[in-house]
């Protein structure tokens, strides 16, 4: 099995947590979208270092092709003026409190993970498993449409009723319904 | 072209039995799709169209649901789903609840002018999501049917748009809610990771096996547990809750408070199971994770009860005393971990929970002025004299809710401490029992204001749809049937969780 070259993936995971962190820093809300697409090209790295490499293609169509560039869109057609964010309202013990939390939480993680000495348990499609079956691309289609056609499913379920209810939310009022 | 590798044969049919299992899901999705082209017709009114068609659907889902009570469980889609009788004694909760909110809301929903058709098919969507989630046996489905449930909730609460408080309810709830998915969701990342399997009895036969648990499963597993107490709202993680309650319309909060809280609650119950609680987990995480439980519920008991009493807004009376019944619930969740499992008294505690509280929330629609005003207690100053039948269904429902027999809240609270006195976790039931004598004041201070205040000026419209009325008095009735004759609702609590 082919390992995941460290000095890459802590690169993307580097440029991945850098990125993040400039997407609630950034005061332009513009450069905070940009900042959300390198995240996604990071990850889409580590996808592809975990020889996924369809998932990494898709997430670079689907995410900074095309949610991203509708995030800017309406970035554009809101016309946001640059809000800086307003520190003064928030108390010190706050802002100390959430950074502590959040250090102690990571700390714990990584100690955690460490010391569990742990050998992830094999899933079904291990990446030579994958490629005597086709590859990629054939083994998801085959899967999406037999194994897995209920969570497959069940997606447009729930693209369906946010549509429905996008549409109730954002209509115009006096429409109709509202005499 | 190259042949097919993987597609078993077996997965692309239904069996009859099979459909039959999913005909209460596809009336439920027929329902909303033809809603969804009914609500746009010209001809007619849509709201009508859409009411019509939601509440038909779902009284066909119910009637298929309660043809097959009696059979057996039923695998579908490679083990993905499950339809036994817990699945099907939920989805009998939560379409009627779905059903009783659309029947509540139609008059309200005039009233404050905002009567969309889209209401009522973000109903049928979100208990469409419940049905889906009670019976997945994978983590996937379990998401995905959790984010249908969700999504649709915080549209709906954030249904009426003009209102502020909706607006930040609406968005409070979602942003709070997304967190919580995202906690949830890491969980199911690293029970994968542990046992190389998303479904939840080959992830409870890692659990059970004996040997040493991964400290990767012990994380996926405590995360997958605060997911669902963001949920169900229990102590630390209530903040939400008040606000969206008081924020979201009435007939929603009555939703939110059965509907969705009974299918989280159940859904958590399959989880931690399937987790090993209660069945061979092994012993530290197993002692960690009742005495977590048993904190909890100590917590969530005494901080909803002794909020609620300061509480001068009805909505928010009953969003904190919502918590303190999320708090009675756990201790039958702390008992289930002890002992010999047995969780029929919380299904039977969530039923009588579900009924009083929807009919509370439908008594307080048809109380509340425009903008859903005069819900503050003094309000209701000598209600009694105005508007009697109310006043008794409301005084029927507050009995019930604080626990006096004969309704159906006191068989709940009866059946759930017995159980857990039974498990031996008596210091906790002695607890639970001085919360719910602390309830009783508050309660009752609503029937004090109602029945012995004097008479004030009339809020708001004073009319009373029939819908409403029927809901209620159907409400009425089943609070009474369960607190007089229990014996049919325990059997079928059994029934329910005989397939767990």
């Amino acid at each position: 099995m082919s390992q995941i070259q460290p000095v890459f993936f802590y690169f993307f995971a580097g440029v991945a947590i850098a990125f993040s962190l400039l997407v609630i820093f950034k005061k332009n809300p513009v450069s905070s979208a940009f900042s959300l697409v390198m995240v996604f090209f990071a990850f889409a790295g580590i996808y592809a270092l975990l020889q996924a490499h369809l998932v990494a293609t898709l997430q670079i169509l689907v995410y900074t092709g095309a949610i991203m560039v509708l995030f800017v869109f309406v970035l554009m057609l809101l016309n946001i003026k640059n809000t800086p964010i307003d520190w003064k309202g928030t108390s010190l013990i706050r802002i100390g409190t959430t950074v502590g939390v959040s250090a102690m939480l990571a700390v714990f993680f990584i100690v955690s993970f460490k010391k569990a000495n742990f050998v992830p348990a094999s899933g079904l499609f291990s990446p030579e498993r994958v490629d005597e079956m086709g590859g990629n691309t054939q083994v998801l289609a085959e899967l999406m449409f037999s194994e897995y056609i209920l969570p497959f499913e069940l997606t447009s379920v729930l693209l369906l009723g946010a549509i429905v209810g996008t549409v109730a939310i954002a209509m115009r009022k006096n429409k109709r319904g509202e005499s | 072209m190259e042949s097919l590798n993987l597609i078993k044969p077996e997965l692309l049919t239904l069996t009859s039995e099979q459909m039959t299992a999913l005909m209460p899901y596809f009336w439920m999705m027929a329902g909303a799709c033809l809603a969804i082209i009914g609500s746009v017709l010209q001809s007619m009114q849509p709201k009508w169209v859409v009411f019509v068609l939601s509440i038909a659907s779902a009284f066909l889902a119910m009637v298929s649901t309660w043809n097959t009570l009696g059979h057996p469980p039923i695998l579908l889609f490679n083990g993905m789903m499950v339809v036994d009788s817990y699945t099907r004694f939920g989805n009998l909760l939560f379409i009627a609840s779905g059903v009783l909110t659309s029947l509540g809301a139609f008059r309200y929903l005039d009233r404050e002018k905002i009567h969309l058709p889209e209401f009522h098919i973000l109903v049928l969507f979100a208990v469409m999501g419940m049905m889906l989630m009670i019976s997945s046996l994978d983590l996937i489905v379990l998401f995905i049917a959790f984010e249908i449930m969700s999504l649709c909730v915080y549209l709906l609460v954030g249904f009426r748009r003009s209102d502020r408080k909706g607006n930040e309810a609406s968005v409070k709830y979602f942003i709070l809610g997304g967190a919580a998915s995202a906690v949830m969701l890491y969980g199911a990342a690293l029970l994968y990771g542990a046992t190389g399997s998303l479904n939840l009895s080959e992830i409870l036969q890692y659990a059970v096996v004996g040997n040493d648990l991964s400290i990767i499963f012990v994380m996926g597993a405590w995360l997958m547990v605060v997911g669902f107490l963001f949920k169900v709202a229990t102590v630390p993680f209530h903040m939400w809750m008040p606000d969206v309650y008081e924020g979201a319309p009435t007939p929603v909060t009555g939703f939110m408070t059965t509907g969705l809280k009974a299918a989280a609650f159940a859904t958590f119950i399959r989880v931690i199971l399937s987790l090993g609680y209660g069945r061979g987990m092994i012993e530290s995480l197993q002692a960690q994770m009742h005495d977590l439980i048993w904190v909890i519920a100590v917590v969530t008991m005494l901080l909803g009860n002794i909020i609620a009493l300061t509480q001068k807004n009805l909505k928010r009376m009953l969003a904190y005393s919502s918590i303190a019944h999320t708090g009675y619930l756990m201790v039958g969740l702390a008992a289930g971990g002890m002992g010999a499992p047995d969780y029929s008294s919380v299904l039977v505690y969530l039923v009588s929970y579900a009924i009083m509280n929807m009919g509370a929330f439908l008594t307080l629609t048809l109380m509340s002025g425009p903008n859903d005003e005069g819900l503050m207690l003094n309000d209701l100053s000598g209600m009694s004299q105005r508007r009697p039948w109310i006043s008794f269904a409301m005084a029927v429902f507050v009995f019930s809710l604080a626990g006096v027999p004969p309704t159906a809240g006191f068989i709940g609270k009866y059946l759930l401490f017995y159980q857990a006195v039974q498990s031996g976790e008596t210091l906790l039931v002695v607890i639970a029992v001085l919360c719910s004598a602390i309830s009783v004041y508050y309660y009752l201070r609503v029937l004090v204001y109602m029945y012995m205040k004097d008479p004030q000026e009339a809020v708001g419209d004073q009319r009373v749809s029939l819908w409403s009325k029927v809901a209620i008095a159907f409400m009425v009735v089943l609070t009474l049937e369960i607190g007089l004759i229990p014996s049919g609702w325990i059997e079928a609590a059994k029934a329910a969780i005989s397939h767990l």
